[in-house]
């Protein structure tokens, strides 16, 4: 069945077939998150390649990881500016 | 701020001692969840007073009850804060979308269209081919579960919790479902010349031509 008023474009398409390997669930994405955002302040560290790509294809654990750091880095005095592009989001 | 081993170690006390731990902790709950609202409203207008309130003062009760629920689970790999601030964050963001779907249908049982054109010239034969080629695969590929969890968290672009409560699941069980979708259609793409695998780097789109000298 096809619905009228929902169209399948370009960027929808790409999203369809984002790769998601290596795997990585959003359960384990979550109980990585604190470790992830720590590492990240105390040594600049990226996080996992599974992980930077669970982030990029999962927005609400995406959302949970960048608030988390913001928060962590101000409770810190840490500018999450110059942190943030260490998840290569 | 208190160490890790002091937050522990209050928690883990009784009477007063416990109860001044569990006051601060739903205190610095209640900082994390203000601070999840506050980023999110920018994106949802609807966040504000009491309504706003509410959320903040419900996940904040929420992430103090996960806290403790899980407290001899904390391996001590981060600080006991940052632990404890991502339930603040998890439950303010779920109740966030709860609250904003609240009174939205969630259609789920069509698949969208393809349209004929693209904004760019150079794109709009490539673009439409390969979005036509991943509707129809989207339309004969998937399982009918695939296919509505599919078009509703990327399509209708449903927040993934908000889909999780209308379908009884959770979102682990939802990425894996859009998962298994996303590796189906990739394959059957890859079949089709659309998508190539590299031995170094995952699929990546073909152009047409490249299809054509196949």
């Amino acid at each position: 069945m096809t619905s009228p008023d929902r169209r399948i474009d370009d960027a929808t398409a790409a999203s369809l077939t984002q790769n998601t390997e290596p795997w990585l669930s959003c359960d384990d994405c979550f109980a990585l998150t604190d470790s992830c955002v720590d590492d990240l302040l105390a040594h600049r560290s990226a996080p996992s390649e599974a992980m930077r790509v669970h982030l990029a294809a999962c927005p609400a654990c995406r959302e949970d990881v960048t608030s988390l750091l913001e928060l962590v880095a101000a409770e810190h005095g840490v500018d999450p500016a110059t942190v943030a592009p260490l998840l290569m989001l | 701020m208190l160490a890790t081993d002091e937050w522990l170690d209050d928690l883990r006390a009784t009477g007063t001692r416990h109860d001044d731990a569990v006051r601060r902790l739903h205190e610095l709950m209640l900082r994390g969840a203000r601070h999840q609202v506050a980023r999110m409203r920018a994106t949802t207008p609807e966040l504000t007073g009491s309504v706003a309130e509410d959320v903040i003062a419900h996940a904040a009760n929420e992430a103090v009850v996960s806290v403790l629920g899980k407290l001899e689970s904390f391996e001590g790999r981060s600080r006991f804060t940052t632990w404890a601030f991502k339930f603040a964050i998890f439950h303010t963001a779920t109740e966030v979308r709860r609250t904003v779907w609240r009174d939205r249908e969630i259609p789920m049982d069509m698949v969208p269209d393809v349209p004929a054109t693209n904004a760019s010239p150079s794109l709009a034969v490539e673009g439409s081919e390969f979005a036509a080629a991943v509707g129809r695969a989207l339309d004969t590929e998937l399982t009918a579960h695939q296919r509505a969890v599919a078009v509703a968290l990327l399509i209708d672009e449903v927040p993934i919790d908000v889909l999780a409560d209308q379908l009884g699941s959770n979102r682990n069980a939802l990425y894996k479902t859009l998962h298994d979708a996303r590796v189906r259609l990739r394959r059957v793409l890859t079949e089709q010349g659309y998508l190539e695998v590299s031995k170094t780097a995952p699929a990546t789109r073909t152009n047409s031509q490249e299809r054509r000298n196949r």
